[in-house]
């Protein structure tokens, strides 16, 4: 049982915002630059998102991580934020016009007034498992700060994980480490809230055509992110089953969407993109390696995305038309792939053999609000959003969206419309209380 | 080169598609269905060419390409198919389409897209082979005499309907069918040896190669080797061999082929209805080729009943007609087998009788017009298939030299 605390008379924000990702830490920033106040919600241990793992992006190939790390410190940092880490949304209930937000705090096991982020206690854990972060190639230990640049700095400790020897109590300067916490949930009310709750990936096995159940050479994209990343789990690019430099990459794009048959038709949008970027990356970081996608088409519709698809022509990664029907796992760890390329008029029909193999995974909907509040989806899953000409606006009044939850969109579209969320808050918040005081004025007036 | 382009030519093929269903029209060329298909084995690009000539009307290409008879519908394609446009559905639309445009008299396109229209031209040639066998007043000898053996009365067959009249009708049938069939496979032999790449270039269809190509499609065909390849799906769970598609067609076509040889020789070599026990060579045949004929033809009928899954989900009507009218055909002819036995005549034995002559009279004459039809059309569209890849002889003679 976790006790229920009804915070009615404390903590009470302007705005709540689901998700501490790039387009919930966007929201967020958007309104309280403007005074109002707000709690930023985030279910992982640290904010970023997916986007601070990501190595580079597109089509400008800047860091990622050194543009998204000042978005999370200035959240961090600001004083009309506050930020509640390792926390869920469990629902939502709209009285007389106020959200009220139950959120379950699930237990840290290390006290964040007392922890100072010395991560002492990691350097001492003996228990290490794959870390989710770096898509299992790396390391992690059972307590310990999420990633070098994780906000907040504050320890926490995976119960899962834990063989609960004690180390990490007694290593502790601060005395902070509490295996008696119990998680806790808590209602805030609120006037808004923004829905920003992103998005995961359908399975590698999704397709079992794929056969990723049998193959570690086939891996997913956020996997080659982090291969990529400067400070990713081997700091250059190795293959995952015997380490070897990988001479022939294969992309194979809509893996997970526009696929009817595993039930995800729509477009993930970021793919085509992403994996161009990759691509690029990869030409720097393998200079002799054969690189080639496979692709149905390539979708370049952002600014600046088809000079960056004709750049990676260019460069030398090759571009096949063609869906990839079948993956079979040959001798060497390495893959055949079976696919028939629409292009060439003589040979329909080809096998191509590589050492290493990125699939282009489905975005899915991350969070299924629609039975516990007032929120609908669409068909496809994702946060409905009715009206056309104002995309942040959802079925309830005063639930706004943004990003990803609304559907499949790149981190510029995120950001704009996670701008364009906080306008729309602002505005109903502005519109809410101006029409509440002239109510009470009129009640004066009469009474 | 000019091409001539039929706009509504998906439309058509969509109505060869079991129920209207079918929706290929979504096909967005993606190739997955040639690069997972187990049966595409060289350059050739189909299903998918198939449909990229049906989507942009290119039918005289369409009909002129045997590659649409080298499809077994495992459904492999169908299952994987992004957008569900259920190639393997298509493949089998499209058969159908072509055999309705090689057929000169237009009649079996009407069968294929109507049920009505089959199940009346069905009722109308049954009524009227019934009638025809029922004027000659043969009478049904329910009486004890002319013992068959062990001095019962038995069965007299041809007395009710007699031998001559079966075989003669048989012969006219034969030579409607063949002059029929006649037509549709000059039809699908002079399109696809009229065919052109898109570069221009004429297969060489060498004479030298001829027979060695029909040698091999009808071996194939009796073997079903390409059949066969749709085992490898490269799923691992496989079905139980009795239950594959290749062992169910081979079950219905060994069975039929056997009950052919038997009724053959049967004629040619035993006076018309003269008794013979039931270890008689031809009827022993006839009668376990019967039993494996109707093991094919149950299995393949309650996977369809009962079948929610790719490639049972979606049977045509053509599919169905196909299955019950050998299955009453063949039933009804096991039951006879059974009847004459019977120490008494029995007025429902002459019954089964007259329906299973009627239901094979049925399956003779409709053979051009339904999916019969494909056992002539695959064949043959198999061997022109091996034909096509036979290199000229100047070029094997080439090729002979430099080795």
């Amino acid at each position: 049982m976790t006790p229920t605390t009804e915070q009615s008379n404390a903590y009470r924000p302007d705005a709540l915002v689901v998700g501490g990702g790039i387009a919930g830490m966007q929201s967020a920033l958007d309104l309280a630059d403007q005074g109002l106040k707000v709690m930023l919600v985030e279910r992982g241990p640290s904010i970023g998102g997916h986007m601070i793992a990501l190595a580079k992006v597109f089509p400008t190939l800047d860091c990622a991580s050194c543009i998204t790390a000042p978005k999370m410190s200035a959240s961090s940092h600001h004083d009309n934020i506050k930020i509640l880490v390792n926390t869920e949304v469990q629902g939502i209930q709209t009285l007389n016009g106020v959200h009220h937000v139950k959120l379950l705090k699930k237990a840290t096991y290390v006290n964040f007034d007392k922890c100072i982020g010395c991560r002492l206690c990691e350097y001492a854990c003996d228990a290490e498992y794959p870390d989710p972060l770096e898509e299992g190639l790396g390391a992690k230990r059972a307590i310990g700060v999420a990633f070098t640049n994780a906000i907040p700095q504050k320890a926490v400790l995976d119960p899962e994980l834990c063989a609960t020897c004690g180390t990490c109590a007694r290593v502790c300067p601060t005395d902070a480490i509490e295996f008696d916490q119990q998680a806790e949930t808590v209602i805030v009310q609120t006037d808004a809230v923004v829905v920003a709750s992103g998005f995961a990936l359908n399975s590698l096995n999704v397709k079992p055509q794929y056969n990723a159940a049998r193959s570690k050479n086939i891996i997913s994209a956020l996997t080659m992110e982090r291969l990529l990343a400067p400070h990713g789990p081997y700091g250059r690019v190795l293959r995952p089953s015997d380490g070897k430099i990988p001479s022939s990459v294969a992309f194979v794009q809509c893996a997970g969407s526009r696929d009817a048959s595993i039930g995800v038709s729509y477009c993930s949008r970021v793919c085509c993109m992403y994996a161009i970027k990759q691509a690029m990356l990869l030409s720097g970081a393998l200079p002799i390696a054969d690189i080639t996608i496979y692709y149905m088409d390539i979708r370049a519709f952002g600014k600046g995305y088809e000079q960056f698809y004709q750049n990676a022509k260019a460069m030398g990664v090759n571009f096949v038309r063609g869906k990839v029907a079948r993956i079979d796992p040959v001798d060497d760890g390495d893959l055949s792939l079976h696919v028939e390329t629409t292009e060439d008029p003589e040979n329909f029909l080809q096998e191509h053999r590589h050492d290493l193999v990125v699939l282009a995974q489905g975005m899915l909907p991350d969070w299924d609000m629609s039975g516990t509040t007032p929120v609908q989806r669409s068909s496809d899953g994702f946060v409905a959003t009715p009206m056309l000409t104002s995309p942040t606006l959802t079925t309830a009044q005063g639930i706004f969206v943004a990003g990803v939850a609304a559907g499949p969109k790149d981190i510029v579209d995120t950001i704009a419309e996670a701008g364009a969320a906080a306008m729309q808050v602002s505005q109903y918040l502005y519109q809410k209380r101006s029409a509440n005081v002239s109510e009470s004025q009129t009640a004066v007036l009469v009474g | 080169m000019a091409h001539a382009i039929d706009v509504a030519l998906m439309d058509k093929i969509k109505k060869h598609g079991p129920g209207g269903t079918l929706d290929v029209s979504a096909c967005f060329n993606c190739g997955n269905c040639t690069a997972v298909c187990p049966l595409a084995e060289d350059s050739s690009g189909f299903p998918r060419r198939v449909i990229r000539m049906a989507q942009v009307g290119m039918e005289k290409e369409l009909l002129a390409d045997e590659d649409i008879w080298r499809c077994y519908a495992c459904g492999e394609c169908t299952k994987t198919c992004p957008r569900e446009a259920d190639p393997m559905q298509f493949m089998a639309a499209a058969r159908s389409y072509a055999i309705s445009r090689y057929d000169a008299t237009g009649l079996s396109g009407l069968m294929y897209r109507s049920v009505t229209v089959n199940i009346l031209v069905f009722l109308l040639l049954s009524a009227f082979f019934v009638l025809l066998l029922l004027s000659h007043k043969g009478g049904l000898e329910m009486g004890s005499n002319g013992a068959l053996f062990s001095g019962v009365g038995s069965t007299r067959l041809f007395q009710f309907i007699p031998g001559e009249w079966v075989h003669g009708i048989g012969v006219a049938l034969f030579i409607v069918i063949g002059a029929s069939l006649a037509f549709g496979v000059f039809s699908m032999i002079y399109k696809v040896m009229s065919r052109k790449s898109p570069s221009g270039e004429r297969p060489a269809f060498p004479l030298s190669a001829l027979i060695p190509s029909i040698v091999t499609a009808v071996t194939d065909a009796l073997n079903h080797r390409r059949f066969r390849n749709c085992d490898a799906t490269g799923q691992p769970s496989g079905e139980p061999l009795h239950l594959r598609a290749w062992f169910v067609h081979a079950s219905i076509m060994w069975g039929f082929i056997a009950m052919l040889i038997a009724t053959t020789v049967d004629y040619l070599f035993k006076p018309i209805g003269s008794p013979v026990p039931p270890w008689y060579s031809m009827r022993l045949l006839g009668l376990v080729g019967g039993l494996v004929c109707l093991y094919g033809l149950t299995i393949a009928i309650s996977r369809r009943i009962s079948g929610k899954e790719t490639p049972y989900d979606k049977s045509s009507f053509s599919d169905w007609f196909f299955l019950l009218l050998l299955t009453g055909t063949v039933l009804t002819g096991l039951i006879t087998e059974i009847v004459v036995y019977l120490p008494h005549p029995t007025l429902f034995g002459y019954v089964t009788f007259l329906t299973h002559i009627v239901l094979a009279m049925d399956i003779l004459i409709l053979m051009p017009l339904t999916k019969f039809a494909h056992v002539v059309y695959r064949t043959l569209a198999l061997a022109l298939h091996e034909w096509a890849l036979a290199p000229a002889p100047e070029k094997a003679m080439a090729a002979a030299s430099n080795a």
